[in-house]
């Protein structure tokens, strides 16, 4: 089920599907930037307005009553680019033998000839020619390098404690695969039709904003540019939970995975917090003396990097579990109210325990201020010292 | 470089000439022009022809009328100026003269 926009051309009504407006949009206004200065401007628009309005209506005999997205596109083709300066040579090749109606991919191929960037570009995994599963391959599409120089890195990678053993295996599960053909533009930079008339409304955007006569029309169009760019990124962010919500199975399971992995994390967070207390309080992480090499604010980071270790596969699988939940209902509101519940009540306890248990965790706690203070002295002296 | 790439600028400038030419022979609206040229090394898309009919109403060649059609809305009908019939006089003229020069130049 697809969106439809309603939209008026040249004083006609048409429906469109969101794809096909987004790129028609994108091409009006690309018509529009490079028409700027022309004097004949705003009657060339309506000309093509009109024009487009006729195809659609040809489109739409019967009872057929919305353009889909690939009709629109074929429209976009045939109409072919906006030349802004008709009868002047120095405009490279667009006026070449291809016949109406297959030139989209020839005008696409002409303005990546002509040594544009292409759109911008997605990190994916990519099946074909893949040796394991496409990590190498989707990193060499993304950088535009050859495969192989990538598994090589990848092997000298894995001689230093196997860490390009690692990074593979992370990636191979965090790096989604690319399995459309717009995904599949998008992991090598290659255009696919609407992505590419998007970007080029985007290159339209600056040549248009150079080409303002005044700061305040300048402004004007900015703010309306941005407007739209926002517009289309909720619309994107739509999609993307609409798409999760549908294709992620909500398992029974979440609603009492969350609450554990909540109260997991928790724990490692009071550890956390409570070895950090410890260690400035006695010089000791729960007891165990600290080589009198090793500085107490190095203890202190090392201690917050090995809980970012403990916690960051945890956080993961919370955020999965949300995402899983997809839309909140009354249900899985009541689970998240149950998880915020537990989560605020383990902390609680944990430290009721604490303090309540360790007495020096008691004077650890009272003389924070102190070694607070003590720190900001000692930090001072350094930089004094420095 | 092929012969088809080297001619791509010749064809645009003279793009303007044949535009000139089957407006001359009757009255027409943009599909028309199309449709002439679609079979021709000359095919083209709204895209190029629509500024390039601006600009030579502009210039005072063409000039056009609306008129109904069966279905739809009112179409443009163009055609042409007298200072456009001389310009096409001219430069059939000229074309005649440069087709000479080609055909002629090297022979012996």
């Amino acid at each position: 089920m697809n969106k439809v926009i309603a939209i008026n051309l040249d004083g006609n009504a048409y429906q469109l599907e969101e794809g096909g407006y987004d790129a028609l949009r994108a091409y009006l206004e690309t018509a529009a930037a490079r028409l700027q200065g022309n004097p004949d401007r705003d009657e060339i628009l309506s000309d093509i307005e009109r024009a487009i309005g006729e195809k659609f209506r040809t489109l739409l005999a019967g009872h057929k009553t919305v353009v889909v997205t690939n009709e629109v596109a074929a429209v976009i083709a045939e109409m072919g680019p906006i030349e802004a300066d008709p009868g002047k040579a120095a405009d490279p090749g667009v006026n070449g033998p291809g016949a109406p109606g297959k030139a989209s991919g020839q005008a696409a191929g002409e303005e990546r000839a002509a040594g544009h960037a292409g759109p911008p570009r997605r990190l994916y995994r990519i099946y074909e020619g893949a040796m394991i599963s496409g990590v190498c391959n989707g990193i060499a599409a993304y950088v535009n390098i050859d495969p192989t120089l990538v598994r090589l890195a990848f092997v000298v990678l894995t001689m230093f404690w196997g860490t390009g053993v690692l990074v593979y295996l992370v990636m191979a599960i965090m790096v989604p695969v690319a399995v459309s053909p717009e995904e599949k533009a998008a992991a090598s930079g290659d255009p696919s039709t609407a992505q590419e008339f998007i970007r080029r409304a985007k290159q339209g955007y600056y040549k248009a904003v150079k080409g303002f006569p005044d700061r305040k029309a300048r402004r004007e169009w900015k703010r309306r540019f941005k407007r739209d760019m926002r517009a289309n990124a909720d619309q994107w962010r739509h999609n993307w939970h609409c798409y999760w919500s549908e294709h992620i199975p909500i398992h029974p399971g979440m609603g009492f995975a969350l609450p554990l992995i909540s109260l997991l994390h928790g724990a490692a967070k009071i550890l956390w917090i409570c070895g950090l207390v410890s260690l400035l309080a006695t010089g000791a992480v729960f007891g165990l003396a600290l080589p009198a090499s090793v500085p107490v604010w190095v203890a202190a980071l090392l201690l917050f990097i090995a809980y970012g270790i403990l916690a960051c596969p945890l956080k993961v699988a919370r955020r999965a579990c949300y995402q899983g939940l997809g839309r909140p209902n009354w249900t899985w509101s009541f689970v998240f109210l149950l998880d915020a519940v537990v989560w605020l009540a383990v902390v609680a306890a944990l430290l009721w325990l604490a303090v309540h248990y360790f007495p020096e965790l008691r004077e650890a706690v009272r003389s924070i201020p102190s070694v607070a203070h003590q720190a900001a002295d000692d930090i001072r002296a350094w930089w004094k010292g420095k | 470089m092929s012969v088809n790439e080297k001619f791509s600028a010749i064809r645009k400038g003279l793009l303007e000439f044949l535009v000139l030419q089957i407006i001359a022979a009757e009255k027409v609206y943009v599909a028309d022009i199309l449709r002439q040229l679609s079979s021709t090394e000359f095919a083209t898309q709204e895209g190029t022809l629509y500024p390039l009919l601006s600009k030579m109403r502009r210039e005072g060649l063409l000039d056009y009328e609306w008129k109904e059609s069966e279905a739809g809305p009112p179409r443009k009908y163009y055609e042409l100026t007298a200072k456009g019939r001389e310009q096409l006089r001219e430069t059939l003229e000229y074309w005649s003269k440069i087709n000479g020069t080609v055909k002629n130049l090297g022979q012996k």
